[in-house]
């Protein structure tokens, strides 16, 4: 015991509850797929079960590696590296959008040659975004509300981004923007720019609504949700898996409604955890996320530089939000976006971005990462160490 | 404030929100479990989903020459959705349709079907199936013009559900080589061969059961599309399987045989051109395809004579032999050990030349010869079986291919007797289809061919597969082998067994087989007749082999009862392969080259191809369909013909094929006398067409 003890605490450091979070979710994350990939297996894998199982572990354990690997970063080198990924995601961007292979009729997905893995540009984009974000209005809170030289920048940026990604995956954009917006308003910019962001942004949406691929099919799910005469299909499934559940739910690996749900693996997971796990389980999920975020706040006030609160509350607001917005779709209470749930469902490279963030959260929440900042030759040898 | 703290309640304030909307949806949670709970998991009850196989469009077989050989066709059934028709529809068509359905299926009265019908809407039935009986797609196409059923599915409450049938246009026709597939995925032919690759992939789709017992598709991200299944393309020949299975089922008839088997192959390729197969029906009035005897196991058994080409070119491989060494048959009986072997001719044919006792058959003089060359060392005549390649399966496209039967020298059933047996084609089994391998290779100079009977899988126009001709042996034997076995199945024809279908337009070789059959371990006094050989035997195009089992009367010889249907096939190719019989009739008829030719008139298109081939110059200008001749600078000038306008048309000169279509479409009825083209017509061209008239035309 003592020797895993001292393990731990001289490799994984930073926030440990943040670590317990992740872990435990990570776990039911294998859980639930395992349950939920079942008729999947059984069309397409001529029934090798394992398949998916063995395939999501594996995409686990790669994205807590990655998280390892994040967070033994000090955090002031992200600053940087935000920039030069956001540079390279445009053309990213840019590109899988023309020549990227299309599922569901949008192009969202590129294939890295070699590994012959398919991963979103947008994932990316996402992380550099937030963290550019985050250094931008870090380096500017002296004069903070300067509009040309510290609005406007930053504005162009998010506009930038949030346009190339809503061509294709409007939700995401959407969901990207709120979250800019939200930082922005933690970085204590004026609500008056606040406001013409809001309204540039969304003069730009709805340009790419009209010109994107994937306008009209997020145009009628706003339609439909808000009319709302009659209930999709997907959500009619989704009710009855939570009716299902009750309280304690049905038990591991007992859904019903995986046979009938599109992607209960991803966009309805939470569907099948309340039908598993009940009331209790979603509540648990709930609560894990709310946590999360919780300890992700508190590295704001341990941290003391504005960069490294504003990363860590970007980051994590990032992740919450779109696990809320998840869950606020599978009960009802948003239009169908086909947002997976982060940490909990299968998907591939968004896994691994999902693991870089919460890597660079963990970073954050260190403490010690903050001396490397005066002394720029100490940082050298860290580095070292790292390698 | 500094910034730290601003920025902290901005954070905390930001977090409450979103912990807000986490109340919020768990809140909505609990509204989902207890409010609306009931009604979800009613409805979970109710909402019947199933994952259906959608089944994948079945390819098609073709025969060689494109004529459509197996096909899928849509059925439907029609059912209806008494609730969906409005009150003011319902009334006004109700009566109509019931007497139109009555009508169309002809088996319920009109009544009935109001009362099914209207029954069913006052007790509000979402579905009710109005007949069992399957209809087509042009019958459906009519009935969506009823009443009611013109509103379509939405407004009238119609359904047609589509079945998918097996269709083969030429029913019968090669039926058992076309094959069939039965619900447990077993049968027959190629239906079953190739049943991978025609089939497809089924699908798999998520289904939602409506009312009524009828399956709506549910649109999901996880359905398997099916993958239609691919075409097959045979080497078979619908003209000449059509003239095999004709051929046969007269001599079967004649006979009043137990079955019969053709196969055609072309010589070159090893294309099968046809394979028939006709066995008296179990109620014993006609004959059916029931089985493949010409290449399955039930078509195993012992050849009789036709094996003897074997002996011969094992005894010629051997050097040991000259065809024109004297064999003494004597009496027609030799006692080989404790078995007499006999000849069928009384009396014997005494000292014979082998060349004679291969021409005539004679059994005596053939075992001798086997017995006297090989008796010490008959696995040395097995060698040469094995060269021929006829002692193992070919691995033939068609599953459930017979497999040869050869005793082994040494083992326990190997009798003295065997050999002497085995050298006139007993105590071994072959299928119809391994014995004309052996005659095709000899027809092609020793090289043999792989039969086959599929040369092609594709989909739309683009080809999957693509078989080409195998050649399991080089060379089967020496040229100089192959020459003289040519020369003796020619001599069969010319001098011996099978002199009765010689004639004088083409030549044929082959030989005769008469086995006596082996019933329950005893040879009975029936037979098995067969004759195999090919055609032209100068440049051989075609081979064949005609078997027929268990011929009833007098004569039950393979040369009277098999070869005759074997030449009667000969002559129908012979007479429509053009390429078989180009230089024949050079100079056969004197023309006269101021006299006009037989064609007077016809169709265009048709009477130009035909003067094109003849090399006679022709000229039209276009315009009508059908022309009369004429002649300009010595050249034939096609006039127009118009035999469209409302008038009686001029026929003279025509056929009376082409002369009875045009008259029969101005709706005259058309008696006539004599032979050739029409001469002469009762009703003036260019006259009134008087209704329900009759037109006399003289042929002549």
């Amino acid at each position: 015991m003592g020797t895993v003890k001292t393990w731990i605490d001289n490799n994984l450091k930073g926030d440990p509850i943040i670590w317990g979070i992740v872990i435990l979710l990570s776990i039911i994350s294998i859980l639930v797929v395992y349950s939920a990939t079942g008729t999947l297996a059984y069309k397409k894998m001529g029934g090798n079960t394992e398949a998916y199982l063995i395939k999501h572990s594996s995409l686990i354990l790669a994205s807590l590696f990655v998280m390892w690997g994040a967070h033994k970063l000090p955090y002031k080198y992200y600053a940087k590296l935000s920039l030069f990924a956001l540079w390279i995601s445009i053309p990213l961007l840019a590109f899988t959008y023309f020549f990227g292979s299309n599922v569901n009729e949008a192009s969202r997905w590129l294939t890295i040659p070699v590994i012959n893995q398919a991963f979103q540009p947008s994932d990316l984009a996402k992380l550099a975004l937030i963290a550019a974000v985050a250094r931008m209005l870090a380096k500017r809170q002296k004069n903070i509300e300067d509009f040309q030289n510290t609005f406007l920048p930053i504005m162009i940026w998010i506009g930038i981004i949030c346009m190339l990604i809503a061509m294709a995956n409007m939700s995401t954009a959407v969901l990207l923007l709120c979250t800019c917006l939200l930082l922005m308003f933690i970085g204590r910019v004026p609500m008056k720019f606040i406001m013409a962001v809001l309204l540039i942004g969304g003069l730009a949406l709805t340009s790419a609504i009209f010109l994107g691929q994937r306008g009209s099919t997020f145009f009628s799910r706003i339609e439909n949700f808000v009319t709302g005469d009659e209930v999709p299909y997907q959500a009619e499934q989704s009710y009855i898996a939570i009716a299902n559940g009750g309280v304690f739910g049905l038990g591991p690996g007992n859904s019903e409604q995986r046979n009938r749900l599109p992607h209960p693996y991803s966009d309805f997971i939470f569907a099948i955890i309340i039908e598993e796990y009940g009331l209790v389980g979603g509540a648990g999920v709930l609560f894990l996320y709310l946590a999360l975020l919780y300890r992700g706040m508190r590295v704001v006030a341990i941290s003391n530089r504005p960069f490294g609160g504003l990363l860590s509350a970007g980051l994590s607001f990032a992740l919450v939000l779109q696990a809320m917005v998840n869950m606020a779709v599978a009960v009802g209470i948003g239009p169908i976006t086909g947002l997976p749930l982060p940490l909990l469902s299968m998907g591939g490279t968004s896994l691994i971005f999902t693991g870089i963030s919460l890597g660079i959260i963990l970073s954050v929440s260190r403490g010690d990462h903050e001396d490397a900042f005066p002394v720029e030759m100490s940082t050298a040898r860290n580095f070292a160490k790292v390698a | 404030m500094n910034i730290k703290k601003s920025i902290l309640l901005r954070i905390r304030f930001a977090f409450l929100v979103v912990a807000i909307f986490a109340g919020v949806i768990f809140y909505r949670i609990t509204q989902i479990q207890f409010v609306e709970g009931e009604e979800w998991r009613k409805k979970s009850d109710e909402v019947n989903l199933q994952y259906r196989t959608v089944k994948a469009t079945r390819g098609n077989i073709y025969s060689g020459d494109g004529s459509l050989l197996a096909t899928s066709l849509p059925f439907y059934r029609v059912a209806l959705d008494p609730s969906i028709a409005k009150d003011e529809v319902f009334r006004n068509g109700i009566d109509s349709l019931s007497i139109m359905l009555s009508k169309h299926y002809n088996d319920k009265s009109r009544d009935y079907y109001k009362r099914l019908i209207s029954d069913a809407r006052s007790n509000n039935k979402k579905y009710v199936l109005l007949n069992r009986k399957q209809i087509g797609y042009q019958e459906m196409q009519a009935m969506m013009k009823w009443p009611i059923f013109r509103n379509g599915r939405m407004g009238g409450g119609v359904i047609f559900e589509k079945v998918e049938k097996r269709f083969y246009p030429f029913k019968a026709l090669a039926g058992r080589t076309v094959g069939f597939l039965n619900e447990d995925n077993y049968g027959a032919g190629l239906e079953y061969s190739f049943n991978a690759q025609l089939g497809g992939e089924n699908g798999e789709a998520l289904f939602q059961k409506i009312a009524g017992g009828t399956w709506k598709p549910v649109h999901d991200a996880n359905d398997i599309k099916p993958e239609d299944g691919y075409d097959i393309v045979t080497t078979l020949d619908v003209n000449l399987q059509d003239v095999a299975e004709s051929a046969l089922l007269k001599q079967l008839m004649n006979k009043d045989a137990e079955f019969g088997s053709v196969i055609v192959m072309e010589v070159a390729t090893g294309h099968i051109k046809a394979i028939a197969n006709l066995q008296k029906n179990k109620n014993g009035y006609g004959y059916g395809e029931l089985y493949n005897y010409a290449i399955g196991e039930q078509g195993l058994t012992e050849p009789g004579s036709t094996f003897k080409l074997l002996s011969i070119m094992a005894l010629l491989e051997e050097g040991k032999i000259n065809l024109n060494d004297k064999v003494e048959t004597g009496n027609g009986t030799f006692k080989f050990y404790d078995r007499t072997m006999r000849d069928v001719k009384h009396g014997g044919y005494g000292e014979i030349t082998i060349r004679e006792a291969f021409e005539k058959s004679s059994n005596v003089g053939i075992s001798r010869l086997v017995e006297q060359h090989f008796g010490v060392t008959p696995s040395k005549f097995l060698d040469y079986v094995e060269k021929a390649g006829i002692n193992m399966p070919i691995d033939f496209q068609l599953k459930g291919e017979g497999v040869p039967y050869f005793k082994k020298p040494g083992s326990k059933n190997w009798y003295g007797t065997t050999l002497p047996w085995m050298s006139i084609g007993y105590e071994v089994k072959l299928t119809p289809l391994h014995t004309l391998m052996l005659y095709n290779a000899v027809a092609n100079n020793g090289r043999m061919v792989k039969p086959m009977i599929v040369q092609q899988i594709s989909r739309a126009n683009v080809v999957e597969q693509e078989f080409k001709t195998e050649v399991m042996r080089k060379k089967i034997a020496s040229d100089k082998t192959i020459k003289e076995l040519q020369s003796l199945l020619e001599g069969v024809v010319e001098n011996g067994t099978a002199k009765n279908i010689r004639n004088a337009d083409y030549k044929i070789a082959g030989k005769t087989g008469t086995a006596q059959k082996l019933i329950d371990g005893r040879y009975t006094q029936k037979y098995y007749a067969s004759f195999a050989g090919y055609f032209p035997a100068d440049n051989p195009k075609y081979s064949a082999i005609v078997v027929i089992d268990s011929p009833k009367g007098f004569n039950a010889y393979g040369g009277d009862v098999s070869a005759p249907v074997f030449k009667d096939i000969a002559d129908k190719i012979f007479a429509q392969d053009l390429s078989l019989n180009t230089k024949k009739y050079k100079n056969l008829v004197e023309v006269d080259q101021n006299q006009f030719p037989m064609i007077q008139a016809g169709l265009a298109e048709e009477l130009q191809m035909i003067c094109s081939k003849f090399g006679l110059t022709n000229k039209y200008e276009g315009g009508e369909r059908w022309v009369k001749s004429s002649v300009a600078n010595s050249a034939i000038y096609w006039a127009p013909n118009n035999v469209d306008e409302p008038i009686v048309p001029d026929v003279t000169g025509m056929s009376l094929r082409d002369a009875l279509y045009v008259l029969e479409n101005k709706g005259l009825r058309v008696q006539y006398s004599g032979k050739g083209r029409v001469k002469s017509q009762s009703l003036l061209a260019g006259g009134n067409v008087p209704t329900n008239g009759i037109i006399k035309l003289t042929l002549g």
